[in-house]
């Protein structure tokens, strides 16, 4: 009898060397798929070459009734009989975090789904990395790298992650400063008094988190019949079940109960969160993030004026 | 190792049974493997399994069903038996069986041929001889020695035969047999029942000094034989005897047959402890007695418990007895004469050798007749009266006629119902002024009270009887004024009957009527039969052919091939004589297989002189049980099986399993169905592929000639001419099909073209009529004779293809033709034509000649109904359209003009068309009006 889900065994040693290069075999073939999800996605993607609050010259434009004289262009508006306003690039200098989960957790992929959780996460931070740095955004990964603007975002952040230490479960959030978005990707499975705890600094400070929960569909539907011996990847903690298939309505209620209220937490922040299924494309919940974010952008922009 | 009827071949396997406890032990221990699985949200599992749940140990079911597996399997191999038997005889040079096959062997047959064949098995496995010799059959029999397969194959022919077993002759059989084989041992398989001549047969049996004797007699005799029928006053009365030894007692019951087999009578028979024999009455009435045709006793299905009855149960004898010794050369005159005609049928008919009734009476009754007729006898002589009157005592039944004898005769009260006036009373006449009297209605008390009196029957004479007080009660039969015609009285057992009249015609016409035989026979229905007789049966003296047998399973049944006709006074029950009724439908003889007397006497084991042990009789059951074990441990690891899968909760989430079986099923099914397909297709009837082939297509079809080239060509120019219709028509023709005219099936072409070779053989009258029947039914046969250039130009001569052709026609019914005129629907069907040429130009077509359809100058084609039936052409047609497989033109056309040939496929067109669509293209020409209609 087949196994539903396994370990993916690329980042299963703990040994730092083997799973560099297994890293490193994989990232170029996630920053590849990253860059077609990205060149995806681009037409629906606005990017930040619009008129906003900046130091450089956008355009101008006739001025319009009611708006503040200040604005005005007074050297061009001396050329004609109309009068102008200049308006500058926005350069708001916009920094987006972005985690995934690297715990042994997140190795987890069940026969339902062609991907590991890991897999899928690091493949939707690489390609939201694509596409933040293409519309020239600051991007990070807490604990491996400071805010940078690079067009080549994607690559310098795998290459920082391939040549990181170990990296931290849940890594520090303090850098992150106000107006800054988070995304954090990870399957969220803690007990969720710990995960809004780890979170809670994130609201402190302003930030705008967007968390991604990658869940495996095996993880959701429990499929499990049967005398069943379950453990856990983390602790290895092992539990049987005389019968899992009774347990099944149980758990489902407090899987969704836990997804439930982290989601309901992050919505009376103004946070967004989306939930992908590994089985599904990850096309999918880049949209959906995506969505996310321009909302916000669109929300900010309004603020911001 | 015997044990409850069951034993081990190999007991020494049992003790693995031992190991069992270790088994468990082991079981126990090991519990199933759960599935392990790597499940990330575990914490969140954890608290849904509130406790841990550790079963260290399998559950006790399946435990126990696995030690069940394993004891089953230490048990199979064990190799148990049920009902084992021992060897009853090895070792031995030979095996000799002597096997009842006597009646007595019938109930239990089975089982005395399943001992015998064990024996003979026995033998096989030695490799002995084996004699087998059956002792009801005939002495000539063959015996053997066979070998053990030979010997089971004649006992499995043989059967119990309805006969007494013939042991002194079939054992002196054995007994010489035996004496080429020393040292055999000999199985007697008895029937349990001591004949005569026992102890002479097993010596000389015994004699040759056997080195084994096995006895087999059932352990209880229970056959019971109906060893007599008696018909007596009262009732019928049922012997039936069981064997000697049976001490218990014991309530048989006995039932009577009619000749169709219906059960008309039954009656319980009881034996008394420690009797033998035992009596049971049928009081049923006397009519119903004298339809028995065999008595049988219930459950005996063995040849002696059913006995056939015949005549000397059941038909009278009657004594004739007449006075007018001198009236025998006018039989019409004789008194007895119509009387024998009325009792002849149903009654044996005696009569005394001397008219001297001092002679006649005593002879008379010496045969014990049940009825004595008295025609006219007046007075008796004293001795003779007394035995009369005895016999009449004894239950006789003596029925008298009047005539002038009896008129003139003192009354004697003893021989006579009423007294009687002397002399007689005449009815009309020229003295009396009396009428004739017919019959009145048969008063309800006498015997004849449900006859239908006889309306046409008058008396004119009669005698008179005296008036008294019991004459209305004697009174059987009476005439219109009340004087008795028929009294009659019972004296002592017996009975008087006088009929008034005489048994001839003169006094009345009662004797000529059918009333008469029926009273006559209801009067010997009523007397009682005087005893049997030995030797008089009705055909006296002849061989009877056998009428129905009783079968060995006491059945009567008709008779084998080999019963024979038996022989006056042989009463010996043989193979040749199986007991049943001899005789035909009129009458039987009852040919019983024991005497009245008979008695059933246990066999007693005889003195041997080597050892003798006894076997039973009995089917062979023993049971190896390995495979049945075998088969139950496959089916607890079956169990076994599904247990583990559905404790590891495999059912579930295998539903691919569950797909893959209902796939299997599914293909499972589908070839049960496509099976009986196939079955289906071989039933086609031969040809039906090549009609198929035929009738699927649109061919052309040309006539096979036998000339090689001729039909190349053919072949060749119909492929051109099927190229050309698909290129220019909608008409996509098959290939072109190469006929035989007088065995291939015609209708399924529309056109056969058929190029008339001279050189061929003329076709047979079969072909012509063929063909002439495929023109009439609808078809066109295209003659095409190819000589438009070979004629010559003198007009008178033929060619030899025309001349052929002629030949050809004048066997078929061609009507008138005309070459296609301008108008013909031929020259528009498809292209419009003025000239059919072929390889030829010239030459007409002739088509049968529209002769009445009008010629209409508002119409450009000819009316008609019908397509020709028959066209004929000189211009080589297949020529023209012959082409190779490249396509390209065969012949050149003469002369040599591509157009020509383009007209030439054209004709072919046309003519195809013509013979597919008919004359539709002359409705052509209403289009211009139906386009109007239209409103185009």
């Amino acid at each position: 009898m087949a196994r539903i889900g396994e370990v993916s065994p690329r980042v299963a040693s703990s040994d730092a060397l083997v799973r560099a290069r297994a890293r490193a075999a994989l990232l170029p073939d996630l920053l590849v798929e990253a860059g077609r999800v990205a060149n995806n996605v681009i037409a629906g993607w606005h990017g930040r070459r619009k008129r906003g609050i900046g130091e450089n010259f956008w355009q101008f434009r006739p001025y319009v009734e009611g708006e503040a004289v200040s604005r005005i262009d007074w050297r061009r508006s001396a050329r004609d009989e109309h009068l102008y306003v200049r308006d500058r690039e926005w350069e708001a200098a916009h920094t987006v975090w972005l985690w995934s989960d690297p715990s042994p957790s997140m190795l987890y992929k069940s026969h339902l789904a062609p991907v590991s959780k890991e897999s899928r996460a690091l493949v939707l931070i690489l390609a939201l990395a694509e596409l933040l740095s293409r519309s020239g955004e600051r991007i990070a990964w807490p604990g491996v790298t400071d805010p940078f603007s690079a067009r080549n975002g994607a690559e310098r952040l795998a290459a920082q992650l391939m040549h990181a230490p170990e990296l931290a479960a849940r890594p520090d959030l303090m850098p992150v400063r106000r107006f800054s978005d988070v995304v954090l990707a990870g399957d969220f499975l803690d007990p969720v008094e710990e995960t809004i705890a780890w979170l809670d600094q994130l609201a402190r400070h302003g930030a705008r988190a967007h968390l991604i929960e990658i869940a495996d569909p095996a993880e959701e539907a429990f499929p499990y019949t049967g005398r069943t011996e379950f453990s856990d990847p983390e602790t290895g903690d092992k539990l049987t079940a005389g019968r899992a298939e009774t347990l099944a309505d149980d758990y489902r209620r407090l899987y969704i109960a836990r997804r439930e209220e982290l989601a309901s937490w992050c919505k009376r922040l103004g946070w967004s969160y989306t939930v992908h299924h590994t089985d599904r494309p990850a096309a999918q919940a880049l949209v959906a993030v995506h969505l996310a974010m321009s909302a916000e952008v669109g929300y900010q922009m309004e603020g911001s004026r | 190792m015997n044990w409850l009827s069951l034993s081990f071949a190999q007991p020494f396997l049992l003790w693995g049974l031992i190991a069992l406890p270790v088994i468990w032990w082991l079981l126990r221990l090991t519990p199933p493997r759960p599935q392990s699985e790597t499940f990330p949200p575990l914490k969140i599992l954890a608290r849904v399994i509130k406790r841990e749940e550790t079963p260290h140990k399998s559950p006790w079911w399946l435990t126990l069903l696995r030690l069940m597996l394993a004891a089953l399997v230490i048990l199979a191999l064990a190799d148990p038996v049920l009902n084992p038997r021992e060897k009853a005889a090895s070792g031995n040079a030979a095996l000799a069986i002597v096997l009842d096959n006597g009646w007595a062997s019938s109930p239990d047959w089975d089982e005395r041929a399943a001992t015998a064949a064990r024996l003979i098995g026995d033998a096989r496995a030695d490799d002995q001889p084996v004699v087998l010799a059956l002792t009801a059959e005939e002495q000539n029999q063959e015996i053997g020695p066979f070998d053990a397969d030979t010997a089971l194959e004649r006992l499995a022919a043989a059967r119990p035969r309805p006969v007494p077993v013939n042991r002194p002759a079939i054992y002196g059989r054995v007994a010489t047999a035996l004496e080429d084989l020393p040292g055999a041992a000999i199985a007697v398989l008895t029937d349990g029942l001591a004949t005569s001549g026992d102890e002479a047969a097993f010596r000389q049996l015994f004699g040759g000094g056997p080195a084994e004797i096995l006895w087999a007699a059932p352990e209880r005799l229970t056959v019971t034989a109906a060893t007599d029928a008696q018909n007596t006053a009262e009732a019928f009365e049922v012997t039936a005897t069981r064997a000697g030894g049976d001490a218990a007692p014991r309530q048989v019951v006995a039932y009577a047959s009619d000749d169709k087999g219906r059960r008309v009578a039954e009656t319980v028979i009881t034996f008394g402890t420690g009797a033998a024999r035992g009596t049971g009455r049928m009081q049923v009435p006397f009519e119903l007695r004298n339809d028995f045709v065999s008595v049988g006793i219930e459950g005996e299905n063995q040849a002696a418990g059913l006995r056939v009855l015949d005549e000397n149960t059941r038909r009278r004898r009657i004594g004739l007895l007449s006075q007018s010794e001198a009236d025998q050369a006018q039989p019409l005159l004789s008194p007895l004469y119509y009387i024998k005609r009325a009792l002849s049928p149903f009654a044996d008919l005696v009569e005394p050798s001397s008219p001297e009734l001092t002679e006649a009476i005593p002879e008379l009754l010496d045969q014990k007749p049940a009825v004595i007729v008295m025609a006219d006898v007046g007075t008796l002589p004293e001795a003779a009266r007394r035995a009369i009157i005895d016999w009449v005592d004894g239950g006789g039944t003596l029925l008298r006629f009047a005539g002038p004898r009896l008129a003139a005769a003192d009354n004697d009260e003893d021989l006579l119902p009423v007294r009687l006036r002397l002399g007689e009373r005449s009815l009309g006449g020229a003295l009396s002024w009396t009428e004739p009297q017919p019959v009145a209605e048969f008063p309800a008390t006498g015997p004849f009270s449900d006859l239908a009196p006889p309306r046409d029957v008058v008396v004119n004479r009669q005698v008179l009887a005296e008036p008294s007080p019991d004459i209305v009660e004697r009174s059987w039969a009476n005439l219109a004024d009340g004087t008795p015609l028929v009294t009659g009285v019972k004296r002592g057992e017996g009975q008087i009957v006088l009929f008034h009249v005489t048994p001839e015609a003169t006094w009345s016409n009662l004797p000529i009527s059918g009333s008469f035989v029926e009273m006559l026979r209801r009067i010997v229905q009523l007397s009682r039969n005087q005893g049997a007789l030995a030797e008089a049966n009705a055909e006296g003296g002849k061989a009877l052919a056998p009428y129905r047998m009783i079968s060995a399973d006491g059945l009567l049944v008709p008779p084998s091939p080999e019963a024979e006709p038996l022989a006056a006074g042989d009463r010996a029950v043989t193979l040749k004589n199986p007991p049943g009724l001899y005789g035909s439908e009129e009458g039987v003889v009852a040919h019983n297989l024991l005497a009245p007397d008979a008695e059933l006497t246990p066999l007693a084991r005889p003195q041997a002189p080597a050892p003798m042990s006894a076997i039973r009789y009995g089917f062979d059951q023993q049971q190896p049980l390995k495979g049945p074990l075998f088969a139950a441990a496959l089916a607890l690891l079956a169990l076994d099986t599904l247990a583990v899968l559905w404790l590891g909760g495999g059912l579930r989430r295998k539903p691919k399993l569950a797909r893959g079986a209902a796939a299997l099923l599914a293909a499972a099914i589908g070839l049960a169905m496509i099976a009986p397909d196939t079955a289906r297709a071989q039933d086609e009837r031969a040809g039906e592929a090549e009609a198929i082939d035929a009738i699927s297509k649109t061919r052309m079809a040309y006539v096979i000639t036998g000339n090689a080239s001729v039909d190349a060509t053919s072949r060749a120019g119909m492929a051109g001419l099927s190229q050309f219709l698909a290129a220019k028509t909608a008409l996509e023709p098959g290939e072109p099909a190469g006929i035989n005219i007088a065995s291939d099936e015609l209708a399924f072409y529309p056109l056969i073209y058929w190029p008339v070779d001279p050189a061929a053989a003329m076709p047979s009258e079969e072909a012509i009529a063929r063909i002439d029947a495929y023109m009439q039914s609808g078809g066109t046969v295209l003659f095409d004779t190819r000589d438009q250039y070979s004629t010559g130009f003198d007009s008178s001569s033929a060619s030899p293809a025309t001349l052929r052709l002629r030949e050809i026609l004048s066997g078929l019914n061609v009507p008138p033709l005309e070459p296609v005129p301008e108008d013909h629907v031929l020259t528009k069907s498809f292209f419009i034509l003025p000239e059919f040429p072929g390889r030829y130009r010239g030459s007409p077509l002739w088509v049968e000649a529209s002769l009445n359809a009008p010629v209409r100058t508002d119409r450009p084609v000819r009316v008609g109904d019908g397509v020709t039936p028959i066209m004929i052409t000189g211009n080589d047609f297949a020529g023209a359209w012959a082409i190779d497989e490249s396509g390209q033109s065969l012949l050149p056309t003469v002369p040599n003009d591509p157009l020509q040939r383009l007209y030439a496929m054209r004709a072919g067109v046309n003519i195809v068309m013509y013979m597919l669509t008919g004359n539709y293209k002359s409705d052509q020409v209403h289009v211009p009006i139906l386009l109007e209609r239209l409103g185009q």
